[in-house]
């Protein structure tokens, strides 16, 4: 047996993904050295902030840069820098303070950088994730149409309408969303992560994480998260196991089964309910509330969530739908690129002459080799979504990524802006290996051996 | 007289393409017949049409063909419902009592044929008795897409030129079958994976193959998989297009013996398109030799071999070497083939004919029957003597 697994490991895939883990790792240590040596190039730090404030003297001056541990040489920095990220610990914010009841074992009344990415990495992953498979379906979609319904009136309409929205000023156009669906017509909120009324009166029972009700948002929202996930992960098993069933009423039977199964289950977690409580007033003004309230008799100690994650999909719904619109033409076009070149083989011809309907031909045999060059762009897209599009999280007040980026850059907090470029990284490089390992799954010309 | 039961009766095809540099003449009044269990071999050079011909019986044409005349009877059964429910309102050939019957078909119930056959400005219409009825040909040209989808594979398959290529690279060749098998017949996958290991065995490959990715396989065994994909649904006929060009030259004989035994055993109908006229006469039960995308000969391939009523297929067989027969020098043909944006007026083949005289520059011939069951579109067709 363990012959059979080190056989697995040393050859093929496995080589492959262990020698690949190595290079990782190499580039990692490579690009944290170069994002801690253009964080320390750059002029002033921290403490600059302070000199202009006439009321701190040089005594607490000095007591500050200790404190944050300025006063050591760079090289000495450098390897406590390298020293913490090998341990799990990305450093303590200069800005930020402890938001829990008990403080940091290492940082005290300063806030662990890994805790303030462990809160803000989910909502960019959230949004960048959807709007990014969303504008990439949408893309592959289109671009699969005009390809093979070439020029039809939707060619022309969808490349116009596409190339404009592609170019357009992305600020200026996500204003003009915000304007004409938040402001005119009131449909969304304007911008933020949650509405804090519905939050202030939550409660969870037994932990000390969410004493305070908007904290508790981001217990809700992992919950949201992991079912999301689980889901996905759900499915996607379900679907390759049904692949090879012998006819296509089980095919579909599974499929649509397990979707049907998943929906419930999600049904009975997010409107049955979790431990903690809601106080009347909040569950009486708010109408989201009510609906449930009205329809289920909850326990003491018990809220649904539904309500709840709803606050989250209605700020997600506003920035999901302009960075959609502003990037699907870019996979469109690639699409439609590719698609012409696989429509002039031979095996598309071949796929034609045996008279599988039209739409199969399409998906199965032109769309499904036209693939290739469109996942590697979805792949970078997925890679660049955790710098989480600083303009767009701006705009949008998306506490996420993005905005600890560019605040903690404008703020010269070193171990947080260092911490988040960091993370940007280690996730291209693991894209970098999904995609790899994709193509192999997409390609089976492609082996690593 | 023998018994007639054909499969394929084309008549005047013709199809033009149309590009930026002008209007290519691809296919000019192509006619042929071919019945069933009859190999016909349609060589030429290349760029004569060959190719053009097999993608219009089989409405596979690129976006830039224009289809301007022209039918494709295709005959089966006239038993068969599926195919006479498709046939009702298009054009139609039927044999009656070694009579054919043409005109539009009104209505196909279970015990008769209800035939239009006006013509002339005569109107007549003919009730005709479903069980006298041998064979039923519906004009495939009239087809819409979807009527022709059925047809497809099931009735006329195809090996493609560079059936290398004519594998999809993602999906496992047996899976690339199943899907062929699955779409036009009710089978369950174990069923037809049972088939295509049957098939694999007919074409001499072994049946662990068919879990296999086309670039695992050499060009031979592609060729057989591609082989056993156009067997897969026992089609009426099979067109194949220079099904052994990319293999060298024992592979090629050795898969062209195995594709006629394999025809012969399933009595089926084939075309060979080739450029060289070894291969066809090899195989070929008649010959159909092609140039500048009209048909200049056709008929029985021994006698054509034999006596060639036309000079370009004299051409064509003496620029080819030939083992058994004597040594001769081989003559190359002088001259291009024919610009088909702007063809050559009358006979196509006049400026590099050595018999070309004045009229074959000014008419086109007729294509019409020279000897028994031996045609050729020719103003001076050669006698014995010219041999």
């Amino acid at each position: 047996m363990s012959i059979r697994i080190w056989h697995a490991l040393t050859s093929g895939m496995g080589k492959f993904i262990i020698v690949r883990v190595f290079q990782i790792i190499l580039v990692l240590y490579l690009y944290m050295t170069l994002v801690f040596i253009i964080l320390e190039a750059q002029p002033g730090d921290i403490t600059d902030i302070y000199t202009a404030n006439p009321k701190i003297t040089p005594e607490a001056k000095e007591a500050i840069v200790k404190q944050l541990g300025l006063d050591k040489p760079i090289h000495e920095r450098y390897l406590n820098y390298l020293r913490n990220f090998v341990t799990g610990h990305l450093g303590c914010s200069f800005k930020w303070g402890n938001i829990r009841d008990v403080p940091d074992p290492v940082c005290r009344e300063q806030r662990p950088t890994w805790d303030l990415i462990k809160e803000r990495l989910p909502r960019t992953i959230v949004l960048f994730l959807t709007y990014t498979i969303v504008s990439f379906y949408i893309g592959f979609f289109l671009g699969k149409l005009i390809a093979w319904r070439r020029g039809a009136v939707i060619e022309y309409l969808s490349t116009v309408v596409g190339v404009v929205l592609f170019t357009i000023f992305t600020p200026w156009f996500a204003l003009l969303l915000v304007w004409l669906f938040a402001v005119n017509a009131g449909v969304v909120p304007i911008g933020g992560f949650i509405n804090p009324d519905s939050w202030t009166n939550v409660r969870q029972i037994g932990t000390t994480d969410c004493s305070i009700g908007i904290s508790c948002s981001n217990i809700v929202f992992t919950h949201l998260l992991m079912w999301l996930g689980g889901l996905s992960l759900f499915w996607g098993i379900v679907y390759l196991w049904s692949r090879h069933f012998p006819y296509a009423w089980q095919k579909h039977a599974a499929r649509w089964g397990a979707v049907a199964f998943g929906l419930i289950l999600a049904g009975l977690f997010f409107g049955g309910g979790w431990l903690g409580e809601v106080d009347r007033v909040t569950l009486a003004r708010d109408t989201r509330f009510q609906f449930f309230v009205w329809y289920f008799e909850f326990p003491a100690g018990t809220i649904p969530l539904f309500p709840l994650a709803l606050d989250f999909v209605q700020h997600l719904a506003l920035p999901i739908l302009t960075l959609t619109l502003i990037s699907f033409a870019g996979t469109m076009l690639l699409m439609r690129n590719t698609m012409l070149e696989t429509m002039r083989e031979d095996y598309v011809m071949a796929a034609k002459a045996k008279g599988l309907p039209d739409h199969i031909v399409r998906d199965k045999h032109a769309a499904r080799n036209a693939l290739l060059p469109v996942v590697t762009s979805l792949i970078f897209a997925i890679a660049f979504s955790v710098d989480g599009g600083v303009f767009t999280e701006t705009i949008f007040s998306w506490p996420g990524m993005g905005q600890l980026l560019l605040l903690s850059a404008l703020e010269q907090d070193y171990p947080v802006a260092i911490g988040s470029l960091v993370f940007t990284g280690i996730f291209a490089l693991i894209a970098h290996l999904i995609a790899d390992i994709l193509y192999a799954f997409l390609d089976p010309r492609i082996r690593y051996d | 007289m023998t018994k007639r039961y054909p499969v394929l009766h084309v008549e005047n095809l013709t199809m033009h393409y149309l590009t930026r540099k002008g209007e290519v003449k691809a296919v000019e009044n192509v006619s042929f017949s071919l019945d069933k269990g009859e190999a016909l071999g349609l060589v030429g050079e290349s760029g004569c049409g060959k190719t053009s011909v097999a993608l219009t019986l089989l409405r596979l044409l690129p976006e830039n063909a224009r289809f301007l005349g022209g039918h494709v009877y295709f005959f089966r059964d006239s038993t068969d419902e599926a195919h006479a429910r498709r046939a009702v309102g298009k054009p139609v050939k039927i044999l009656l009592d070694g009579q054919e019957h043409q005109g539009r078909l009104l209505e196909a119930t279970r015990s008769h044929l209800v035939l239009d056959a006006s013509a002339n400005g005569r109107r007549e219409q003919l009730r005709l008795n479903r069980q006298d009825v041998a064979r039923l040909g519906v004009d495939l040209t009239a087809l819409s897409d979807e009527e022709m989808r059925p047809i497809r594979w099931k009735g006329i398959s195809m090996i493609f030129q560079a059936a290398m290529n004519s594998l999809n690279p993602v999906y496992k060749v047996g899976d690339q079958i199943i899907e062929a098998l699955q779409t036009h017949l009710p089978i369950s996958v174990p069923e037809a994976r049972e088939r295509v290991a049957e098939l694999f065995q007919l074409v001499g490959l072994d049946r662990q193959l068919m879990d296999r990715y086309p670039h695992e396989y050499s060009g031979g065994m592609k060729q057989r998989a591609v082989i056993a994909m156009a067997l897969a649904c026992e089609p009426d006929m099979i067109i194949a297009d220079e099904p052994t060009t990319a293999l060298d030259v024992i592979v090629q004989d050795k898969i062209l013996r195995e594709m006629r035994q394999i025809q012969k055993k399933l009595n089926m109908s084939m075309i060979y398109i080739s450029h060289d006229i070894a291969v066809i006469a090899e195989v070929a039960d008649k010959v159909g030799v092609m140039y500048g995308g009209g048909l200049v000969e056709f008929g029985p391939s021994d006698a054509i071999f034999k006596n060639p009523i036309h000079p370009y297929t004299k051409a064509l067989m003496s620029a080819f070497p030939s083992i058994k027969g004597e040594k001769v020098k081989l003559a190359a043909l002088p001259g291009e083939p024919p610009d088909l944006i702007k063809p050559p007026s009358g006979c196509r083949f006049h400026p590099r004919c050595p018999f070309a005289t004045e009229i074959c520059e000014r008419e086109v011939p007729e294509f019409r029957e020279h000897k028994p069951s031996q045609y050729a579109a020719c103003w001076n067709p050669l006698s014995k003597g010219d041999r």
